[in-house]
This record gives C-alpha cells, structure tokens and sequence, in this order.
C-alpha cells in the first residue's frame, strides 16, 4: 500500500512539475525570438501550463540563466547562435525545430552590374572571412547591429548588397528598390525550442501542437514565408547538429 | 457577430484605458515636478522607471508627452507666485509674473499664461499637421548612415556648447566619460563583450539606471536639499475667468500667435530646445513691446508648449533624441521594441502620432489648463512637503529602484557598486550639467557604429 502511495504521490509531482515552466524571453520586444517566446507563453498558458515568465531580453544571458536553472524552464533558440554562445542542442534539451529559413543575398538596383569594389551589410555576429570566401575579395563588409538595422541602411543606400534574414529580405523586395535571391552558399537558419529539467517528450508534444495549429503561430510562419519543419524528434535534431556545424 | 462585437468592444476600451491610465500617471508626475524646484522632466522619467518597463511603446509616448505638458504649465505656478523657477524655462515667467504678483494680480498672470500654453500646444499641432506628410514621404533619405553621421555631428557639437555656460572644455570632458562608460560590453559592432576587465558582470555593459542615478538624481537631490526658497504665497485679487480671457484674446494673441511659431522652430534645435523656445520668444516680445509684461510673460509660455511639442518629432519621425530627457525616453523605447526606421513602420509613426498621440496631447492640455489656472493655489501645496522629507524620500526610492533593477538583470552587486561609485562622482560633478555624459553614455555605441560605417563607406 505504501508503495502505490508514493507511486501516486511520485507520478502527481511529476505531472504538477511537467506543468509549470519557466520560459526565458531572450529577445527584445519587435524580434523574433521575443515574439516566439510570448506566443509560446500565451499557447502554453492556455493549454493549461502554469507558465512563469522571466523576461531577460539578452540571448547571452538567457544562456546563462538556462544552464544554471534548476526548475523545469525553456527558451527558443536558433542555430546560427550556438557556436556564438556555447550552448547547443542536443538531446537532453532538444525539444523540436520549428522552422527553417535560408539567408538572402538582396543587391540594389543601383548597384546590379556594378564594377570595382562592392559594400555589404552584414550582422555583427557574421564571420567577415566566411563571408569574404563566399561573396568574393572584391567587397568591402559593412557591420550593423541585427536585420532591422541592415535593413535601414539598404534602403537609405549606405551598401551596395545585404545579406539578411528571409522576413526582411521579403520587405526589401517587397519595396522596390532591390532584388533578393536565396543563398545556396551561406547556411539555413533553424529556429529551435530547447529545455531542461522537464519531461521533453511531453513539452514536445504540447509545443508542436501549437507550433502546427495555433492561429498566431500559422500566421507568423505564412507572413515570413518560413518553411515550418514536422518530422520525427532524432531526424529534426539531426538536422539541427548540421545547421549547427554548417554555420560552425 | 454579436461575440465578436463585444470582445472587439472590450479590446478596445482595453486598450483605450492603457493609455488612459499612461496619460494620467504622467500628468500627476507632470504636477509634480512641475512645481519642485529642482526636479526635472529626467527626474521624473527615472522614478518612474519600473512602471513604465512595463509600458509599451504607445504608453511610454503617451506618459512623456503628458509628464512633458503638464510641466510646462505647472512650472509657471511657481514661477508667478513664488517667484522659484519650478523648471528650467521658467525664467522668463518670474520675471514678468512676479511683476503681477507684486500688484495682487498673480491670478490674471496664471490664467493668460495657461491660455497662451494650449494656444500654443495647438498652433504646434497644426505646424505639425502641414509638414509632416513631406517629412514621411521622404523619410527613407533619414535612413542612410551619412544622413545620421552628420545629425550626430551636430547632436555632439550643440553638446559641447550650450551646457554648463557654454565651456566647451567642461562638455567635452562630460562627453568623453559618457562615452569611455559607454564601451564596455556588448557594442552594436561586434558579438563579443569588450573591456570586462575579467569581470562577468561587465559582458552586459554598465546599467544606464545606475548611471542615470548617480549623475543626475544624485546632484539634483543635493541641489534641492541646498536652494533655498520661500513658500509664502502673495494675497490674490479675485480675477474672474471671464476678465481673463477677455484680456488675452484682446491683448495677447498676437504675441501667442509670435511665441508659437518662434517656439514651434526653437524647439528643433537641439540640446537647448524648449529653453531657447522660451528664451528666443521672451527676447523678440521684449523688442517689440518692452512695457507690457502680459506680452512677454503670454509670448514666452506659449513658445514653451510649442517647442514642446516639436522637439519630440525627430525622435518621434528619425529616431534622434535630442534632449536630455528624450534619450532616456529612447533608450526606454527601444527597450519596448520601437525602431521610427524599421520600414514598416514609416507610415505607422506619422499615424501615429496623429491618431494615437494627438488626441491624448490636447487632452493633457485640457488637463493642464484646469490644473495650472484654476487650481493653481492648491498645486502649490504640494511645496508645503519638508523638503529633507521629498529628499530623503526620492533617495530612498532610488536606492529601492536600482536594487530592484539589479535583482531582475541578475546583477544586483555590480549595480549597487557602479550606485556608490557614480553616486559619489556625481555629488562632486553637482556644480555641473552632466546631460553631455548621459547623451554619450546612451548613444554611444550607435555614434561608435555610425561613425566607422561613414569611415568604411
């Protein structure tokens, strides 16, 4: 009798402990990591989860905060930051991958068939080399803090060629004033969903509920014309390892 | 249909009451710090850092421009009575009120000055609505580097020549610490963190909210703690609100009308903005009609609305603070996820500003005028507070408000050491206008980066 007793009790602390998470908002409000993470908070909260919400703003401190967290806990992350910040997915914290999205190489109209030397906006966090190996010598690389600010400095005429996400990519096209192509060279970015301390079969579960069915979550996915990724947990993390490695 | 109308219906007054209750929070602070010598609109925007964290975009414009407002009217109450310049623009109104005041007449000296503010709080609204459809249509010409280059260049020279009676020495150093504390961590350039000296803590930067309160609420507390005013109020003749406005709209509307558009172009430039609003405006009026204090005192508090309202659309429209009290509105704005150059948001500012911001801006002018006229004997009961209490009070606040900052950035030791030790810099810099530090401090890392853009390209 005891023993189903604290089997009972065992098995109730886990589905009470499964049920409360922490999700670490790692983005700044108009991003997109924060966008995810409130529309995660907002389908987890009504699927029933206690869902306590710490609001960082800083992916580097998220990090932080995620590998010394002790509670059941889950952020969204992407694989072109993992060689960035020393976390990786794996499979003690995969969870799923929710979409994917190639990088865009986007040229002014000014500038098509330009000689000599060409200026290119990229983000901080890109490898000048990487980026020099595969557009060419010939190119003088301009740093800009995220997309939004790339983006700017496209349509105020500072560079020549962008290379950016698919969001803005699309809204540049979308202006005008340029053409994009998709790079077949620069690596896929996957957008991921990672945790610890929780039952990850069953948070999987739950999130790709969401990510498939959820009207804000199929609306932001159709917008930006992410291509939203549903295959079985160990083929998505091993897609996931490559990018990784790719942007490695 | 009828579910979806009522949860519509519901939404909106959600809403509606959101940026209600941003309005009112900042008209009450608007009051004041109106009233207290010393305290400014940065100030106020510092204590009320933790409530407006949690504002979104729309709620933290709405809470400036009401704080912003209510100030410009609330500051002449003293000014007129007392004869202490409740904010820094309120100069031109001691003189000319307690001119009024001298003869028990401080009532009609109130009442004009009120008017002439919502005067010109809507001349400014107009003057916006007649230039801003140009500005939007040609907004992406903001967005290039060297465009910014030189605004900055200029934000940085009226930085070095109008604070601290113009010693360019005194600014460049202030600017060259601002700056130097600026470099430190994250930068908009490169992911790595820099200059941490080792220290984990500094990979993130060093907190604006200890910097902000060590040197410019530390020195203003001291400053409030040492000035010495009187609080007796002059007996008043009793004005009816009918005089009142026949007297301006007979007297003083044309130099309303000149106070407006001298204000309304003042307020562009940056640094000095409203003052130089009030001041420019003050100076022509004294010219044109140096015996008539009701001309003057009118003239220069409605340039100060004016130019109130037009020192917020660089920002607003380009992203440009350029006062003090605007950069740590940017700073908050875009921590709210706000970007006047994202382009989708290009034709989203200019409606904006006028379907969401207009309406609130005359509605806080209403506000204002009740506040500042009728009730203006009663705000100065707000001066009836010891002022060791307000002092101690707001410093005790400050201590909880950077703790409190510390605990949720995870950080909270290195934010009470970086409190002790700006603190105590900033209680020997008292004599001085630390704006040109704080200016440097937050925009530093965009200056960096524009900067070695202009060098590359």
């Amino acid at each position: 009798m005891k023993k189903i007793i604290v089997l009972l009790f065992a098995l109730m602390t886990t589905i009470v402990h499964a049920d409360t998470i922490t999700i670490l908002n790692n983005g700044k409000a108009g991003g997109s990591f924060n966008a995810r993470s409130t529309m995660y908070n907002d389908a987890l909260t009504l699927k029933g989860y206690k869902v306590k919400w710490e609001n960082i703003g800083k992916i580097s401190q998220a990090v932080k905060v995620f590998e010394t967290a002790t509670e059941p806990t889950m952020m969204v992350y992407s694989t072109n930051q993992s060689n960035k910040r020393g976390l990786f997915n794996n499979k003690d914290n995969f969870v799923l991958l929710e979409y994917e999205q190639p990088m865009h190489i986007c040229t002014r109209n000014e500038s098509i068939g330009k000689s000599g030397t060409i200026t290119v906006a990229h983000g901080k966090g890109y490898d000048p080399s990487v980026l020099q190996t595969l557009l060419g010598k010939n190119i003088v690389l301009v740093p800009y803090k995220n997309s939004g600010a790339i983006l700017k400095g496209m349509l105020g005429g500072d560079v020549d060629v962008m290379v950016n996400n698919q969001g803005k990519s699309l809204k540049y096209a979308a202006s005008g004033k340029g053409t994009c192509t998709v790079s077949e060279r620069l690596p896929m970015m996957h957008a991921t969903v990672i945790a610890k301390n929780v039952d990850l079969a069953k948070l999987r579960l739950a999130l790709k509920d969401i990510v498939l069915n959820d009207p804000l979550f199929v609306q932001y996915h159709s917008t930006r014309q992410l291509e939203v990724i549903n295959l079985p947990r160990e083929m998505e993390l091993e897609i996931v390892q490559g990018s990784e490695k790719a942007w490695k | 249909m009828e579910f979806s109308t009522s949860i519509y219906i519901k939404i909106v007054v959600k809403y509606v009451m959101e940026q209600l209750f941003a309005v009112v929070i900042g008209l009450l602070a608007g009051v004041v710090t109106g009233v207290l010598p010393g305290a400014g609109v940065t100030v106020a925007m510092i204590v009320a850092t933790p409530l407006l964290l949690e504002f979104d975009v729309i709620q933290l414009l709405l809470f400036y421009m009401s704080l912003a407002s209510m100030v410009q009217f609330t500051g002449t109450i003293p000014a007129v009575y007392l004869g202490i310049p409740g904010e820094t623009n309120s100069l031109p109104a001691v003189i000319e009120g307690t001119k009024f005041n001298r003869r028990n007449n401080g009532k009609l000296a109130i009442g004009i000055s009120a008017l002439g503010s919502v005067f010109g709080s809507m001349i400014a609204v107009l003057l916006t609505v007649s230039i801003v459809g140009l500005l939007a249509s040609q907004i992406s010409f903001f967005f290039s580097n060297n465009i910014k280059f030189y605004l900055y260049i200029f934000v940085i020279i009226f930085c070095l020549y109008v604070y601290n009676k113009n010693n360019i020495l005194i600014n460049a150093g202030l600017c060259l610490i601002g700056f130097t504390l600026s470099l430190p961590g994250e930068n908009n350039l490169d992911t790595e963190p820099r200059y941490t000296f080792g220290f984990e803590d500094m990979q993130y930067g060093i907190p604006l909210i200890s910097i902000l309160i060590g040197f410019l609420v530390v020195p203003t507390l001291y400053r409030m703690y040492t000035d010495n005013y009187t609080r007796q109020v002059a007996k008043d003749s009793s004005t009816s609100f009918k005089k009142v406005l026949i007297y301006y709209f007979r007297k003083c509307l044309p130099s309303s009308l000149r106070g407006s558009i001298i204000g309304y172009i003042c307020g562009f430039v940056p640094g000095v903005s409203t003052v130089l609003s009030t001041n420019t405006s003050y100076s022509t009026e004294k010219h044109l009609h140096p015996n008539s204090p009701a001309k003057m005192l009118v003239a220069s508090e409605t340039a100060n609305n004016s130019g109130q309202f037009a020192s917020m659309l660089p920002l607003l429209l380009i992203g440009i603070p350029i006062t003090g009290s605007e950069v740590v509105l940017y700073s908050l704005l875009v921590d709210a996820g706000w970007s006047p150059y994202q382009f989708d948001n290009v034709v989203n500012n200019v409606d904006m500003i006028f379907k969401q911001i207009v309406p609130w801006f005359v509605f806080a002018n209403v506000v204002g005028l009740i506040v500042a006229w009728p009730m203006a004997k009663h705000v100065l009961k707000i001066l009836n507070f010891s002022k060791i209490f307000v002092v101690v009070i707001l410093g005790i606040l400050m201590l909880l408000l950077n703790t409190y900052l510390g605990l949720q950035d995870y950080r909270v030791i290195f934010y009470t050491a970086c409190l002790i030790v700006f603190g105590c810099i900033g209680i020997l810099l008292k004599k001085y206008e630390t704006v040109p530090l704080i200016f440097m401090f937050i925009l530093g890392n965009d200056i960096e980066a524009v900067f070695l853009r202009q060098l590359i390209t």
